[in-house]
């Protein structure tokens, strides 16, 4: 369940600015917060939507390459969710090449440039995260723990099998969860005292008390580093014996495993998506308790059209996702999601697949494990994921043959 | 070789002062009135180490600490000022040292030294 009070004391900074290379074309014109997410979201709605069901209403999200789509979805979408005359804020912060005259080169640094902002503001502790993952999480749960263990960093980790562990920062802790060890993808990943199956795996979720973290920032600024928060910031601070301690993640109802997807690649983030159609998903979009909140233009209800089940031209959609404005229209929509505004015409196929918004799929089409990015009109009887030698020419074409379709794509 | 020094304060009889203190310590002086004449001396010769005043005209000394990070990360600087209150400023963290300043100058000169031989 949501958290009812509001984290006075504490700020939140949400590094918004990766590039995302590994999931081109979708990052071609939009910063990888701002791809799509879900049918209705973007990626970056899930974070935000934690910090609104956490109590954390002062956030600033630090963007960096191709921002354009992200701040106006962002001011779209979260600015009027925040009461200014309350305090309450999500502040855009675009490189202020402030202290530094360069882009940021390091997660650590991106903030240590920004230490201005924590001047400003002087909350007691510092929310760090990333704009980029998907997981339902309550943060006002972890800043409690973070105060009554005494912490100086609390990292928030997920507790994986150990063979998962060797790409991922691990972390040895122990008996009381305090870190005593940190590596980022080891060969031998340590494991947790009581269970030598199971590794404890940081989410890049960090509770800093302020003063603790402008202190190892303003140090680290001044060396060699890549300053990088796994690769210098934690390594510095747990090879001091300073106070850094685990906060597992879990399913604060079930007590379960959390679920939580990292979007690394096209594959993962169109598995991440699929994920969703479960009848019983780990991540449920229809939580009341936890709801994600985006922006929806002023579109209709989704509508089916047709029912001539002689001529096989029915509006029919199965195991999927329709978002507002969607038209499926006589036909066949089969474990999908669509984005606004997706029109679909007779007789055309779509299965596995993603449809982001204004994609038109003309008659007689056929799709199939592909990802559709916006406003793409798909002309009648053309089909895509049927022919691989020919969606390798024409499209990129993932490691376990996913095929996208660029933005604006011309097809013919 | 004597350590160079470069004092950025705007009151001129300080500088004088220090100039006076450090000469006679051994250092190689250098003096700037703001910050624009401690950029372009950074940028001319670098020195081992930067005095660095908090109010002056202009930009004030904890803009000019960032400029002076972005020209050499390395480069430290200790901030010499008569307010203690600048301590609190996380803007103020990336210095080498914070002095508060005093008639005498021996405090300035003791972190001068242990700054160098820190760096």
């Amino acid at each position: 369940m949501a958290s009812q009070l509001p984290l006075c004391d504490t700020v939140a900074m949400v590094m918004a600015g990766g590039v995302g290379n590994r999931l081109y074309p979708l990052t071609r014109d939009r910063a990888k917060p701002a791809v799509p997410f879900g049918g209705l979201y973007r990626i970056i709605d899930f974070t935000l939507s934690n910090c609104l069901n956490s109590g954390l209403y002062r956030i600033y999200l630090l963007t960096q390459y191709r921002s354009f789509s992200l701040h106006r979805h962002v001011r779209q979408a979260w600015g009027p969710l925040f009461n200014l005359t309350r305090g309450e804020y999500v502040d855009l912060i675009p490189p202020q090449q402030r202290v530094v005259g360069d882009w940021y080169r390091g997660t650590a640094d991106a903030i240590f440039q920004n230490i201005y902002l924590l001047e400003r503001e002087r909350p007691k502790h510092v929310v760090i995260l990333s704009g980029d993952h998907i997981y339902a999480m309550d943060y006002a749960h972890t800043v409690r723990r973070h105060v009554e263990t005494g912490a100086q960093l609390t990292i928030a980790c997920l507790e994986v099998p150990r063979p998962e562990a060797t790409r991922l920062g691990v972390l040895q802790v122990d008996a009381a969860e305090r870190v005593i060890g940190f590596e980022e993808k080891p060969a031998e990943p340590k494991t947790v005292p009581d269970d030598p199956e199971t590794s404890l795996a940081s989410m890049g979720v960090y509770v800093f008390n302020t003063t603790d973290l402008v202190r190892i920032l303003s140090e680290d600024a001044r060396t060699d580093s890549s300053h990088d928060f796994g690769k210098d910031i934690i390594p510095t601070m747990v090879g001091r014996e300073m106070g850094v301690f685990a906060y597992r993640y879990r399913n604060l109802r079930t007590g379960a495993r959390g679920f939580w997807r990292d979007i690394g690649t096209l594959d993962s983030y169109f598995d991440a998506n699929m994920e969703l159609l479960d009848p019983a998903p780990l991540y449920d979009l229809h939580d009341a308790g936890w709801p994600v909140h985006t922006w929806v233009g002023a579109y209709p209800p989704a509508k089916s059209v047709h029912a001539f089940e002689e001529e096989g031209r029915v509006g029919m959609a199965t195991e999927s996702l329709l978002s507002p404005g969607c038209i499926v229209s006589g036909g066949r929509v089969h474990r999908s999601l669509l984005s606004p505004r997706v029109k679909i015409n007779s007789f055309s196929d779509v299965r596995d697949s993603l449809l982001f918004t204004g994609v038109n799929v003309g008659r007689h089409a056929r799709i199939r494990r592909a990802i559709v990015d916006k406003h793409v009109h798909v002309p009648p009887g053309f089909e895509i994921g049927y022919h691989e030698e020919e969606d390798r020419r024409r499209f990129t074409v993932t490691e376990s043959g996913i095929v996208v379709v660029p933005k604006g794509m011309i097809l013919a | 070789m004597a350590h160079s020094v470069l004092i950025v304060e705007d009151d001129q009889s300080e500088a004088l002062l220090y100039r006076e203190e450090f000469e006679d310590q051994g250092y190689d002086v250098r003096l700037a009135c703001d910050a624009d004449a401690a950029l372009a001396a950074v940028r001319e010769a670098r020195p081992d180490v930067v005095v660095l005043d908090i109010n002056m005209p202009g930009k004030d000394g904890l803009d000019l600490l960032g400029e002076l990070m972005d020209i050499d990360r390395k480069l430290p600087v200790i901030l010499n000022t008569a307010y203690s209150a600048y301590q609190d400023n996380y803007m103020s963290w990336s210095a080498a040292a914070y002095v508060v300043k005093s008639a005498d100058v021996t405090e300035l000169l003791q972190t001068v030294r242990n700054v160098l031989a820190g760096s």
